[in-house]
């Protein structure tokens, strides 16, 4: 699903990505842990293409990135699933605009993108926010319509950069607990976080960055 | 497709007053491009009709030569009508034209007006016509409508060529007006723009909404500058002055609005930074 191949990545003087490689098979669920500045975000910019390597190589679902040209970058994203460390969400749009304008751009009807919507919305215990602007919610409402975007479109993929960054802890397991579900069904899942606790808790395959580089692949977190 | 026409809704909602000087520029464009038109196709009609006989007057040195005149033209030229007036005739006639100075002209002596010598002439004949007065040493002077009508083209090509450079340039400044109003747009949802990158949505889909807006804001715009070419043609008619030609503008005027929006927009649109 994910193959990573000596992926050197630097901006300006300083090297974010120092010649990892790793492998993530279809249907895996993996964590991606490091202090920050480790160059968590930076790997999963690289993933979904909003950055290119400056040198190595990133296949995800068999395609090649580097090599990637510009116009095809949209319909990978749009199997996609990405939670952004900063929600990401459209301000101007309501919750449930946040959710259809994704699957608008996959062309279904309206119905059909309305019923998704608040399908993915009650998932998340916010479908009555439907009408609400992200202003109006909680650090952690947002995050949720954040990941309920990411969700909705059924991805192959999710990669979610701290997805509990804003949740308390009972909401931080709860979202985890969703992102298994999904993974169980088939769905690859990669979590980007600091939170040492919420591995511990829900134990998987972790990847350990420490600058740039990584440091331990496996299933139980070192010292 | 209800998604795409609500982000073009709320672009034409978020381009406010600005917007709004852009539809108000493209109306009063094209009336006033579009009132040239009819004015121009009205002249050409009426005033300068070519198919109506042309008019040659002549001063004539006494009534006696003017009858002379007259009879020696419709000799040489027999498709021609003549007619000879007196000198109190001449008086009498400019009385009735000057009303107001009618008590100066008719206490006048009649020795101070001239003969004239009125020739409707065929259109092809009138240059003719009038050289051949002039070759006559009675004729003191010779007038032909068609110099007149030459002269009056002249001045209306003129006219119209700067009216219609007026209207250039209004449409252009609405171009621009457009350009500035989807760059702000722009560069205010630049993060958003960003974002729905983000989550797969292609160039396209991103720059259509800004496109058909400026589109809109011109159609608009020229829609409003024919509602406005009707009711001035309306109020015309209602004087009596039968203006043609309105209806081609129905398609031309909102079409000629939407194709400087979409350019503005367009121009507009450069600024809008590309992916890596």
């Amino acid at each position: 699903m994910i193959l990573l191949e000596n992926v050197t990545k630097s901006y300006r003087t300083r090297l974010a990505l120092r010649g990892i490689s790793a492998f993530i098979e279809r249907g895996e669920f993996v964590f991606l842990t490091g202090p920050s500045g480790a160059g968590k975000s930076t790997l999963l910019r690289l993933l979904y293409r909003a950055e290119v390597p400056d040198s190595g190589r990133i296949v995800v679902s068999g395609q090649d990135l580097a090599a990637m040209r510009r116009r095809d970058v949209p319909f990978f994203r749009r199997r996609l699933g990405v939670v952004f460390q900063d929600f990401k969400l459209l301000r101007r749009r309501t919750v449930g605009e946040n959710i259809t304008f994704v699957l608008s751009l996959l062309n279904l009807p309206d119905k059909e993108q309305e019923r998704r919507a608040y399908l993915a919305l009650r998932h998340m215990g916010l479908q009555h926010r439907l009408s609400a602007y992200p202003e109006e919610l909680s650090g952690g409402e947002q995050q949720r319509v954040a990941t309920a975007r990411a969700l909705v479109q059924q991805p192959d993929l999710i990669l979610a950069d701290e997805p509990t960054g804003n949740l308390d802890p009972e909401r931080s397991h709860e979202l985890l607990e969703l992102f298994k579900t999904i993974n169980y069904q088939g769905t690859t899942v990669l979590v980007a976080t600091h939170d040492r606790s919420l591995i511990e808790a829900h134990p998987a395959r972790t990847l350990v960055l420490e600058k740039g580089q990584i440091v331990q692949d496996g299933w139980a977190l070192g010292d | 497709m209800r998604h795409g026409a609500r982000e073009v809704r709320r672009q034409l909602r978020e381009s406010g007053a600005t917007g709004l000087v852009a539809v108000l520029l493209v109306a009063v464009a094209t009336t006033w491009g579009g009132a040239l038109w009819l004015v121009r196709g009205w002249v050409a009609d009426t005033l300068l009709a070519r198919g109506r006989p042309a008019s040659v007057v002549a001063a004539v040195r006494s009534a006696e030569a003017a009858a002379m005149v007259c009879n020696a033209l419709t000799g040489s030229f027999p498709g021609v009508r003549c007619s000879a007036s007196r000198p109190e005739d001449t008086k009498e006639e400019l009385a009735r034209w000057f009303p107001e100075l009618s008590g100066v002209l008719l206490g006048l002596d009649a020795a101070s007006f001239p003969s004239l010598l009125h020739a409707e002439v065929p259109v092809a004949e009138a240059a003719r016509v009038s050289g051949w007065l002039r070759a006559r040493g009675e004729v003191t002077l010779v007038e032909n409508s068609r110099d007149w009508q030459g002269r009056l083209e002249n001045a209306l090509s003129s006219a119209l060529l700067i009216g219609f450079t007026l209207t250039v340039a209004l449409l252009a400044g609405c171009g621009v007006v457009v350009l500035l109003v989807v760059r702000l747009l722009v560069l205010e949802h630049s993060d958003e723009i960003a974002i729905m990158r983000l989550i797969g949505a292609r160039e396209r889909e991103i720059r259509l909404p800004y496109l058909a807006c400026g589109a809109l804001l011109g159609l608009v715009g020229g829609t409003l500058g024919v509602a406005l070419l009707f009711a001035i043609s309306f109020v015309l008619k209602s004087h009596g002055i039968a203006i043609r030609g309105v209806t081609p503008l129905v398609t031309v005027a909102p079409l000629l609005g939407a194709t400087v929006g979409a350019l503005g927009a367009t121009l507009g649109l450069a600024s809008l930074p590309e992916e890596p």
